[in-house]
C-alpha cells in the first residue's frame, strides 16, 4: 500500500500540469481579457497592445504557460490583476480559504451528524411506509442542483419568512452575551441556506449508503445471533448493527468533501460569502489568470487527495481490496 | 473613473432588476461582500511632521460599509471604488469642490496661454506629503512621467494625459521623458498640450495626474500602496484585506484641516441596511426591497433617506452599419414605442429616473427639457411602415451583461412593447462583462444594452468619445458629418457658452437619429444618521470627507 500511495502521489505533479495547462489555455481562449477588463470605460486598442506587450499578455498561449510554469516552479504564483492589484495569489487566497474551509467542515459535520440517524432510521423502518417515503423524498432531494435549490431556500427563508438574512458571512458564531458576563456562541443565522445547499447532495448520499449497510447487516449471522440470545431490539440495534453499517463511511469523507469543494462555487457566489469559490467565479468573469490559475490547482490537488484518502480507506476497512497488490 | 463604475452600473441595473423577480441574482452580483480570517497586516503611516496647527481639532468617526479598492495606485486605478479613496488619500495639482468646480489643489495659480496650448501652475508655498516632505515641481513631473510611463504600463492613463505633448510617445517607449512638461524652477510647472482643449485642466482631476512620492515608490515598487504617502486630506492608517480600511485626518491639509477625524470602511458583514439599523453604520444604500420603507416620512427610515442624481445614464445602443439599424425609421420606430416613464415607476417604483437626454443634471451642457422620443405608438408605427425593413425586418439580438438568467425587468417590459406596438420579435443575449467589452470593441454588436458614467465633468467625455465617427469607444459606427463637425468645433472653442450650445446643438441631432435610446438617469439612495452633518454623494467621485462631521 505504501508504493501504492507514492505511485499516486507522483502523478499529482503530471496531473496538476495537465490541469493548468488546459485551464490556462481555456482562459486565454475565451473572449475578452483582464487588461480591457482594467481599462473600463474608456479603451484605446493601441494603448491596450502595449499595455498586454508589456504585461507579458501577448505571445502564444504556449509561450505564456511556459512563462507562467517557469516562475510557478519557484513558487511564484503571481499577482491578482483585475481584483486586488498588485497582491499575490496566496495573499488573495488564504483568506478565503479559511472562509471556506469553516463553512466546509461544518457542512461535512452536518452532512454525517443528519444522514446517518435518516439512513438508520429508514433501514430500521424498512417495509413499513416510512423507508420509501424517506428514500423518495431524499432521492428527490438530490435531484435538486445547487443552482436550482438555493434561490427558493432565500425565498422562503429570507424573504417570506424573514428568518435569515440574504447572504454574507461572518463567521461561524454571533456571541450572545448572558449578564454581559457568559458568552454563549450561537451558530450564525448567515450560516442556513449554504449549509442546507451544501449538505443536502450529501447527506442524502451517506443516509441512502447508511441504509442499505445497515439492512445488510440486519441480515448477518451474527446478528441473528444476538436476536436469538434474547437481547432486546435497542441493544441489538446500538451494539451490532449501527457500529458495523456506519464503517464503509470511512470511504465517502472523501467524495463528501469534494462535493461540498465543487458545490462551493454557486454557494458562495450566489449567497455572497466570500470564500474560495467566489473569488474563482470573480475571477473567470474579469479574466484574472493567475487567480484562475492558483485556485484551480488548489481545487484540482483537493480532488487528486480526497480521492486518494478514499481509496486508502476502502483498503482499511474491506481487507479485500488490496491496492497496488496485483502490480506491486 | 472607468471600468468598475461601468461594471457597477450595469450591474446594479441588472441586480435591481433581477432581485425584484426572484432575489437571487442580487446576491450574485453585488452580494454582501465578507472577508475572511487573515489577510494584509495593517500599517501604520508616521505622523507628518511641521505644519500649522488646526484651527479646530477634528472629531467624530464615520463607518462606512465599503469593499476593498482594486488598488490604491492612483496612476493606475480605473474604477470608481479605487477611486473614492484615492481622492482622499492623495492629490493633485487641481481637484473638484463640492459643485464639481475645478479647484486649485497643489497649485496657487495656473496660467493658461492665449492659444489655449500651455498651462503654467505655481505651486503652493505649504504643500506635503503625509510624512513632512515639502512636494515641488520636480514632484509632479516625475509622477505624470510615471503614470503615462511604458513600464508601469497604466490602461487609463492615456486617456487622461495623452493629450500632453510627447505623453504618448513615453508611453509607447518612443522617447523618455514627457517633452510637453517643463520643470521651470522648485514651484513651477508647464505643460504643452497638442491642440487647444478646454477640458484638459478637467482631466487633471482624475487620479491618473495626482502626486505619489518618488522615494516611496521607488523604495518599494511592489507594496507601497498599503502605506501609501500622499498629499490628500486623510492618510490611510490601516488596510486589512477583507476587513477594514481606516483613514484619519490629515491635520495639516493645505486647503482647511478636515472636520472629520476619522473614517473606518467595513468591508465585511451582512446587509448594509440591517448594519445601519443596528448602528453599525452611519450610512447604508437602500435596495429596490427597502425604498417603499425609506420613501415613506413616517417610516422608521423616511427621516434618513436621502437621493442623490448620479452622473451616470444607461442606454440602448444600435449598430449603424447592420441592418435593420443602419435605416433611421427603424431605430425611431423602437424607441418611440417604449414607455419609460411607466416602467420607472411601476417597475422600479419610481427608484431611478428616466433619461431627458444624455447629458444628466448637474452636468455642464444639460438641458432640463425632456428631448428624449416620446411614448408614442402611432407615430412609431408611421416611423417602421417608412422604413425599407418594414416587409422584411431582420432578426434583431440586444446583448447585455449579465450569468445568463432572465432579461433585466425593463428590457422584458421593452420586449412586450414591441412585440404588441410594432409586432417585432426581438432577442436578448447575455455575456459576462469581459465577453461584452471584447465584442463591443469588436463592432460586432447588433444592438446592446449598458451605460456610461462619467468620468470628468465635461459633454466632451460622453458626447464626443462615443459619438464622433473617428472616436475609437464609437461602437454603433454612428457618423453624421453635422454632428462630427459640431463636436469638432466644441473640441477647442474657448468661450464656455458658445461650446456648451455647440454640444447641446448635437446632443439634439443624437436623440433625433436615435442612435442611443437614453433609458435611465442613475440616482443613489441612503438612509444617513442624524449625527452626521455635511455628508453627500456626489454625481461623480471627489473628495468628500472633509466636509463630513460625525457629532457623537
Amino acid at each position: 500500500m505504501g508504493t501504492y500511495v507514492v505511485r499516486r502521489l507522483l502523478w499529482l505533479p503530471v496531473i496538476l500540469l495537465i490541469v493548468s495547462f488546459a485551464t490556462f489555455s481555456l482562459a486565454r481562449f475565451g473572449p475578452g481579457d483582464p487588461v480591457a477588463v482594467a481599462a473600463g470605460q474608456i479603451r484605446d486598442p493601441e494603448v491596450l497592445d502595449q499595455v498586454r506587450r508589456e504585461r507579458g499578455l501577448d505571445g502564444s498561449v504556449v509561450e505564456q504557460y511556459a512563462r507562467w510554469l517557469t516562475s510557478a516552479l519557484q513558487g511564484d504564483f503571481g499577482e491578482s490583476y483585475t481584483i486586488q492589484r498588485g497582491f499575490t495569489v496566496t495573499e488573495l487566497i488564504l483568506p478565503r480559504m479559511w472562509v471556506s474551509a469553516q463553512l466546509g467542515f461544518v457542512a461535512l459535520v452536518v452532512v454525517f451528524a443528519v444522514g446517518i440517524p435518516l439512513g438508520l432510521i429508514a433501514a430500521r423502518l424498512a417495509g413499513t411506509w416510512v423507508d420509501p417515503a424517506i428514500i423518495g423524498t431524499l432521492l428527490f432531494l438530490q435531484a435538486i442542483p445547487v443552482l436550482v435549490l438555493i434561490p427558493p431556500l432565500l425565498w422562503l427563508l429570507a424573504l417570506q419568512l424573514q428568518w435569515v438574512p440574504v447572504g454574507g458571512w461572518d463567521g461561524l458564531f454571533e456571541i450572545w452575551w448572558i449578564a454581559g458576563v457568559i458568552a454563549v456562541p450561537i451558530p450564525d443565522p448567515r450560516l442556513y441556506v449554504p449549509l442546507i445547499a451544501f449538505t443536502l447532495p450529501g447527506f442524502v448520499g451517506v443516509a441512502r449508503l447508511v441504509r442499505v449497510s445497515a439492512l445488510e447487516v440486519n441480515t448477518l449471522d451474527y446478528v441473528r445471533t444476538a436476536r436469538a440470545k434474547g437481547l432486546s431490539e435497542a441493544v441489538v440495534q446500538f451494539k451490532h448493527v449501527f457500529p458495523n453499517s456506519l464503517l464503509p463511511l470511512i470511504t465517502v469523507v472523501g467524495f463528501a468533501l469534494s462535493g461540498i469543494i465543487e458545490g462551493a462555487f454557486f454557494v458562495e457566489t450566489l449567497l455572497g460569502i466570500n470564500g474560495i469559490g467566489r473569488l474563482t467565479f470573480q475571477a473567470v468573469t474579469s479574466r484574472d489568470y493567475d487567480v484562475i490559475l492558483a485556485t484551480t490547482i488548489i481545487f484540482s490537488t483537493a480532488f487528486v487527495l480526497m480521492n486518494l484518502l478514499a481509496e486508502i480507506a476502502y483498503g482499511f476497512v474491506d481487507p479485500r481490496v488490496r491496492l497496488g497488490a496485483s502490480r506491486g | 473613473m472607468s471600468q468598475n463604475r461601468l461594471l457597477a452600473i450595469l450591474l446594479s441595473v441588472l441586480a435591481v432588476l433581477v432581485l425584484a423577480v426572484g432575489g437571487l441574482s442580487a446576491i450574485l452580483l453585488l452580494g454582501g461582500d465578507d472577508g475572511g480570517g487573515g489577510g494584509s497586516g495593517g500599517t501604520t503611516t508616521a505622523p507628518g511632521g511641521g505644519g500649522s496647527a488646526p484651527a479646530e481639532a477634528a472629531s467624530g468617526r464615520l463607518r462606512l460599509a465599503s469593499n476593498d479598492p482594486v488598488t490604491l495606485d492612483p496612476h493606475v486605478a480605473g474604477d470608481a471604488l479605487s477611486a473614492e479613496y484615492i481622492v482622499e488619500v492623495f492629490g493633485g495639482l487641481v481637484t473638484l469642490d463640492q459643485d464639481l468646480n475645478i479647484q486649485l489643489d497643489l497649485a496657487e495659480s495656473v496660467e493658461v496661454s492665449d492659444d489655449g496650448l500651455t498651462y503654467t501652475f505655481t505651486l503652493r508655498d505649504d504643500i506635503e506629503f503625509h510624512n513632512g516632505a515639502r512636494v515641488t515641481a520636480e514632484d509632479v513631473r516625475w509622477s505624470i512621467e510615471r503614470a503615462a510611463s511604458r513600464a508601469l504600463s497604466s490602461p487609463t492613463a492615456m486617456a487622461y494625459l495623452g493629450d500632453i505633448v510627447g505623453a504618448r510617445e513615453h508611453f509607447f517607449g518612443l522617447a523618455e521623458g514627457i517633452e510637453g512638461i517643463e520643470v521651470v524652477d522648485d514651484r513651477t510647472i508647464r505643460f504643452t498640450i497638442d491642440a487647444p482643449k478646454p477640458y484638459f485642466l478637467a482631466k487633471l482631476t482624475y487620479p491618473t495626474a495626482f502626486v505619489v512620492d518618488r522615494q516611496q515608490v521607488e523604495g518599494n515598487p511592489r507594496n507601497w500602496t498599503r502605506q501609501p504617502n500622499g498629499t490628500g486630506p486623510y492618510r490611510l492608517v490601516e488596510w486589512r484585506l477583507g476587513e477594514r480600511i481606516v483613514l484619519q485626518a490629515n491635520a495639516d491639509y493645505h486647503l482647511g484641516a478636515p472636520r472629520l477625524a476619522e473614517a473606518v470602511y467595513l468591508l465585511s458583514g451582512g446587509s448594509a441596511l440591517t448594519r445601519w439599523e443596528n448602528d453599525e453604520l452611519d450610512v447604508a444604500s437602500i435596495s429596490i426591497n427597502d425604498i417603499e420603507r425609506a420613501r415613506d416620512p413616517n417610516s422608521d427610515l423616511g427621516p434618513y433617506y436621502r437621493e442623490w442624481p448620479q452622473f451616470s445614464v444607461s442606454y440602448l445602443a444600435f449598430n449603424t452599419n447592420v441592418p435593420p439599424f443602419d435605416d433611421v425609421h427603424v431605430r425611431r420606430a423602437l424607441g418611440l414605442s417604449i414607455d419609460r416613464n411607466r416602467i420607472a415607476n411601476v417597475t422600479f417604483n419610481g427608484m431611478i429616473a428616466p433619461a431627458t437626454g444624455i447629458l444628466m443634471p448637474q452636468m455642464p451642457g444639460y438641458v432640463p427639457d425632456d428631448l428624449t422620443l416620446p411614448f408614442d405608438p402611432e407615430a412609431a408605427r408611421a416611423e417602421l411602415a417608412q422604413s425599407q425593413y418594414a416587409d422584411s425586418m431582420p432578426a434583431i439580438v440586444i446583448t447585455e451583461t449579465g450569468a445568463g438568467a432572465e432579461a433585466s425587468i425593463d428590457m422584458q417590459a421593452f420586449l412586450e412593447q414591441w412585440r404588441t406596438e410594432l409586432g417585432i420579435e426581438v432577442e436578448v443575449r447575455q455575456t459576462d462583462f469581459a465577453t461584452f467589452l471584447a465584442d463591443q470593441d469588436s463592432g460586432r454588436l447588433q444592438a446592446y444594452n449598458a451605460g456610461w458614467i462619467m468620468d470628468y465633468p465635461d459633454p466632451e467625455d460622453i458626447l464626443d468619445l462615443l459619438f464622433h465617427s473617428g472616436s475609437q469607444l464609437n461602437s454603433t459606427n454612428y457618423a453624421n458629418p453635422q454632428v462630427d463637425a459640431l463636436l469638432d468645433q466644441a473640441r477647442t472653442e474657448q468661450d464656455a457658452e458658445t461650446r456648451l450650445s455647440l454640444y447641446r446643438e448635437a446632443q439634439e441631432l443624437m436623440i433625433e437619429d436615435a442612435v442611443w435610446l437614453p433609458l435611465y438617469f442613475g440616482t443613489a439612495h441612503q438612509v444617513v444618521k442624524a449625527e452626521v452633518s455635511g455628508w453627500f454623494e456626489p454625481p461623480m467621485v471627489i473628495p468628500r470627507l472633509r466636509y463630513v462631521e460625525v457629532d457623537r
